[in-house]
């Protein structure tokens, strides 16, 4: 009879849900063996080369090509002109706007997409650029969005500056692009004039980028006589990616294969369609070779998407016991020239409004105007779901804010607003259906791990001695997996995700799903979600994504939602495999399926536990050994449309010893606990939690894309950009609790953004918190020593 | 990204010298290192270039001068430039006034006030070293506006300065310039209070 024992090392062997497996995908990585697309080589391959816009805002006078063609090599110089007359010199946009592939008669930003030199070879592609000689007539430059919408601000947009509309609803101004609002605003405003107590606070969650290792590209190859294009290309989401392209090229669905090979990180960066892509789709079916474009590190931080620049202003409103009653946030978005915002069709601020947070807050109101300036369009989710990260800012910031106006400890504030785990599922006021939460088991697991009153202790006497100590508290919610379809859809394809297991003849499994790694680990992730269900190790099977032509359709890899959406779909798929293989093992033990019971990885038959069939043997008999009217094979496909979304949280902590002369913040101590339901990898989920919390930490004290009053971007290469190496990053204490999500089959809840989230406000607390003791309301991010050192200097605290 | 620069040049030569030479377009041009004026067009407008030499890669800038205005009671000239570089990835212009006062000694001022704009990738590289570049290149103009002025002059002094203006760098040499850079960021870093 099979013991407890005996199965517990049979599971163990299958090394599945809740080991910390090494990565599967690691051994080619550390040898150098990864196969990026900028490691497709091809017979006859040219290169292409933007010619980029030296001026924020300029009419084109004159384009002259000749000397750029008369450089022995170049094969063509492609301008919007050449694109006019296949209707691609402009190209649709997630966010229903529209954005100029090549710049047609005007440009809007500094470093915008003017020409594309296509070349034999890639030195020979950028020596022609600067041949080509474009003549500018500069216009006044929009910088700064509060002045967007000013009645003599230049017009940025002349193709729709009398549009009523830009895809997301009226406009009232031609640089407008739209106003998204959410709540009871008459209902919020009675909580306000009622309020004993009410704060505001202006914030901005500035301009960054996410700034991957591996920049955008691609390699281009139509194939002329079978009437085949296939797309090597940096993409989350690969097949969108194909559906665009196939109604943009006219190229039958069928045709047009997109492979996402490894990728070298994402963050959100590489979910859209870029100038680079179509150009080089234009220049291989117009040439008939394969065409490759590999941004370099300036072009990926100057024009391929940036993320955030949202200009906050958050209100609470509390009586004097501080149990908050009502929550009001208005919005300046500045999307640059198009608005190319990251995000499903009907949502033009993401999913902003779950800025309530982790608090029962009773009454909302979230307003988001969206307008044009002369920057590189963009607004992706940098390591997050769709502005989440922004949402979390302005209600952690705001705590701490409304915290010191009560005069009340921050964490004693968050405690009491927290939604109790008996309201759950809890309906916010914005909208939201929380599915499953404890907020304060997490918190007090913190509070006792860092010693909560001591640091606060220590704090006064460090004031007392004239040195600066902050204490920094994030304790964040997180909305990730899009999405349900009735909610989310990407140019009207709803978000679901897929997956598709096939169990050979031996018993090892191949898997392809509708998402894409970066560096998440699915291959191991995946796989061990599998072994779990059909008792199959993981180690032999296969996790397969990023081909078109092989893989399900699905939504890709971002906002965290590969383990909610196809992480469901993989045991949803896994299961009905086990059913078919119960029917199997039925047939061949000849007994009633209702006999039998599974066991980590085999059917036995109850009350008779030495009649047993393992997966293995089922699968040997799934290909000659069926019961009558049954398909042979032991394979299928799920498809997953998620009842919600996920919620996942955490409770960080940091404490940070600022030195007072020259503004360094140095990180002491930086305590994350997370809770992203049911763990698969508690190993990948920890490397997960390091990158994120590395991330957060680069864009709260460091990461910037600052442009000068003429919009020239000042910070574009990595002698500017902050990017932490192991010398700035701090040492990160982790520590989890488990509250599964209800609806998912698993109880998993995605994890890979919520570091990032929730880290920002802490750190950016942390910062404010030291500030604070010295009168110091809100300071922005980034907190560079200079910056941090401005407001000591104005305080007089960097003298003795 | 526009950086606004205010310098005073004391020069050895009477004030008359002074304002001569600066009504004459082509040798204030001159006096701007790699600068030369390469057509007139007509009264109030000049084409020009200006090179710039860093290392191995060498930065040629065209464009237009136009005088805005010449203002003899005033000694003052008003000029703008604007030029690209060819190859199409930055712009610079700089609007100038510039005007001779008297000194001591016998001596005269040129005093220039100029607005310097850059953009495109000089701008984005180059930005916070502007202030600092500018002014070296304003140095040297100073000098060789002194030199050229002090030439019209007699005697031992006027010949030396005549030989120092003819020995000018016909091209901006951008070594020089980064070491007058690099050393006054460590004055400024230093030096002040």
């Amino acid at each position: 009879m099979a013991t407890t024992a005996e199965s517990l090392e049979r599971e163990q062997k299958l090394e599945g849900v809740g080991c910390s497996k090494r990565r599967k995908e690691d051994p080619r990585f550390i040898q150098g063996k990864g196969n990026y697309v900028d490691d497709i080589k091809m017979p006859g391959m040219v290169f292409g080369d933007f010619v980029r816009s030296p001026h924020a805002h300029a009419r084109i006078k004159g384009i002259n090509k000749e000397k750029a063609l008369a450089l022995p090599g170049v094969v063509a110089v492609l301008t919007a002109d050449d694109l006019k007359p296949l209707n691609l010199h402009w190209m649709p946009t997630l966010a229903g706007d529209k954005q100029a592939v090549l710049a047609d008669e005007k440009v809007a930003f500094q470093y915008q997409e003017v020409a594309m030199v296509i070349a034999e070879d890639r030195y020979i592609a950028a020596d022609a650029t600067e041949l080509v000689e474009v003549e500018y007539e500069p216009l006044p430059a929009i910088v700064d969005p509060h002045t967007s919408m000013d009645d003599d601000a230049p017009i940025i947009r002349e193709d729709v500056a009398d549009a009523d509309e830009v895809g997301q609803g009226k406009r009232r101004h031609p640089n407008h692009i739209f106003s998204w609002d959410v709540g009871d605003k008459e209902a919020t405003e009675r909580a306000f004039n009622d309020a004993e107590v009410t704060v505001k606070q202006a914030m901005l969650n500035h301009r960054v980028h996410p700034s991957p290792l591996e920049t955008c590209g691609c390699v281009a190859s139509f194939d002329k006589v079978n009437n085949k294009l296939t797309v090597w290309l940096t993409s989350q989401a690969p097949h969108i990616v194909r559906t665009v392209v196939s109604l943009l090229s006219g190229v039958p669905e069928s045709n047009v294969r997109i492979i996402s090979p490894d990728i070298g990180g994402g963050f959100g960066n590489k979910v859209g369609v870029y100038p680079g892509y179509v150009v080089s789709i234009v220049a291989s079916i117009v040439l008939g070779v394969p065409v490759k474009w590999i941004e370099d590190r300036i072009e990926n931080l100057s024009t391929t998407a940036f993320a955030r620049d949202y200009h906050m202003e958050g209100e609470l409103a509390a009586d004097k016991e501080g149990n908050i009653k009502a929550m009001r946030v208005n919005v300046l978005a500045d999307h640059g020239a198009f608005n190319s915002h990251a995000q499903p069709t009907k949502w033009p601020a993401g999913l902003f409004s779950i800025c309530t947070g982790s608090y029962d807050i009773p009454t909302a109101y979230a307003n988001v105007d969206g307008v044009y300036t002369n920057k590189a369009p963009g607004g992706v989710a940098y390591r997050c779901s769709f502005r989440v990260t922004e949402a979390v800012y302005v209600i952690e910031r705001m705590m701490d804010v409304l915290a010191q106006k009560l005069e009340m400890d921050p964490a004693e504030l968050r405690i009491k607003n927290f939604i109790k785990p008996e309201q759950f599922p809890y309906q916010s006021a914005l909208g939201w259906e929380y599915d499953s939460g404890d907020y304060h088991t997490a918190f007090k697991k913190v509070m006792d791990a860092v010693d909560y009153e001591g640091l606060r202790k220590e704090q006064a006497e460090k004031k007392a001695r004239g040195e600066i100590m902050g204490i920094g508290i994030s304790t964040f919610t997180e909305i990730v997996g899009a999405g349900p379809s009735k909610a989310c859809d990407v140019l009207g394809v709803g978000m679901f995700d897929s997956a598709e297991i096939r169990v050979h003849p031996t018993g090892s499994i191949i898997a392809r799903m509708g998402t894409i790694t970066q560096g998440q680990g699915h291959a191991t992730t995946y796989a061990q979600i599998i072994a779990t269900e059909l008792g199959i190790p993981s180690d032999e099977i296969t996790i397969e994504e990023g081909d078109t032509d092989t893989a399900p359709y699905g939504l890709g890899t971002y906002g965290s939602r590969s383990t909610p959406v196809a992480g469901a779909a993989t045991v949803n798929a896994a299961r009905k495999i086990r059913e078919k293989a119960r029917k199997i093992a039925a047939h061949l033990l000849e007994v009633s399926e209702n006999d039998l019971e599974w066991d980590v990885d085999q059917f036995r038959v109850v009350g008779s536990p030495d009649q047993t069939k393992t997966m293995k043997e089922i699968a040997w008999a799934a290909y000659n050994d069926v019961p009558d009217g049954m398909e042979m094979g032991l394979e299928t496909v799920d498809y997953y449309d998620p009842p919600n979304f996920t919620y996942p949280f955490g409770a960080y902590v940091t404490v940070v010893d600022i030195d007072k002369y020259t503004g360094e913040a140095s990180i002491r101590r930086f305590y994350a606990l997370d809770d992203c339901g049911t763990r698969i990898n508690p190993m990948i989920i920890e490397g997960q939690v390091h990158g994120g919390l590395n991330e957060g930490f680069a864009v709260a004290m460091g990461q910037e894309l600052p442009f000068d009053e003429d919009g020239n971007l000042l910070g574009n290469t990595f002698m500017d950009y902050f990017w932490p190496t192991m010398v700035e990053t701090p040492k990160w204490e982790l520590d989890y609790t488990v509250t599964p999500s209800p609806h998912h089959p698993m109880g998993a809840k995605g994890v890979a953004e919520s570091p990032h989230v929730g880290s920002i406000p802490c750190f950016s607390n942390a910062i404010n918190d030291a500030l604070m003791q010295f009168g110091i309301t809100h300071v922005d991010m980034p907190h560079n020593a200079f910056r941090v050192w401005k407001t000591l200097h104005e305080l007089n605290l960097d003298k003795d | 990204m526009q950086v606004k620069i205010e310098k005073v040049f004391t020069i050895d030569a009477p004030s008359a010298s002074a304002w001569q030479f600066l009504q004459d377009i082509s040798g204030v041009a001159g006096c701007m290192p790699g600068a030369e004026i390469t057509e007139q067009v007509d009264d109030n407008n000049y084409k020009g270039s200006v090179k710039v030499k860093i290392g191995p890669a060498t930065a040629a800038f065209k464009g237009d001068i136009e005088i805005k205005g010449i203002d003899a009671d005033k000694r003052e000239l008003h000029m703008l430039g604007t030029g690209a570089d060819v190859k199409g990835t930055s712009s610079a212009s700089m609007d100038l006034v510039a005007f001779v006062r008297d000194g001591d000694d016998g001596k005269c001022e040129l005093v220039g006030n100029a607005a310097v704009t850059v953009n495109g990738k000089m701008a984005s590289l180059g930005g916070r070293m502007m202030t600092q570049v500018s002014d070296q290149i304003l140095k040297q103009f100073g000098a060789n506006f002194a030199n050229n002025v002090m030439a019209m002059g007699d005697g031992a002094a006027a010949e030396a300065a005549a030989s120092k203006a003819a020995e000018q760098p016909k091209e901006l040499n951008a070594f020089g310039l980064m070491w007058g850079v690099v050393v006054g960021f460590f004055k400024g870093l230093f030096g002040k209070k």
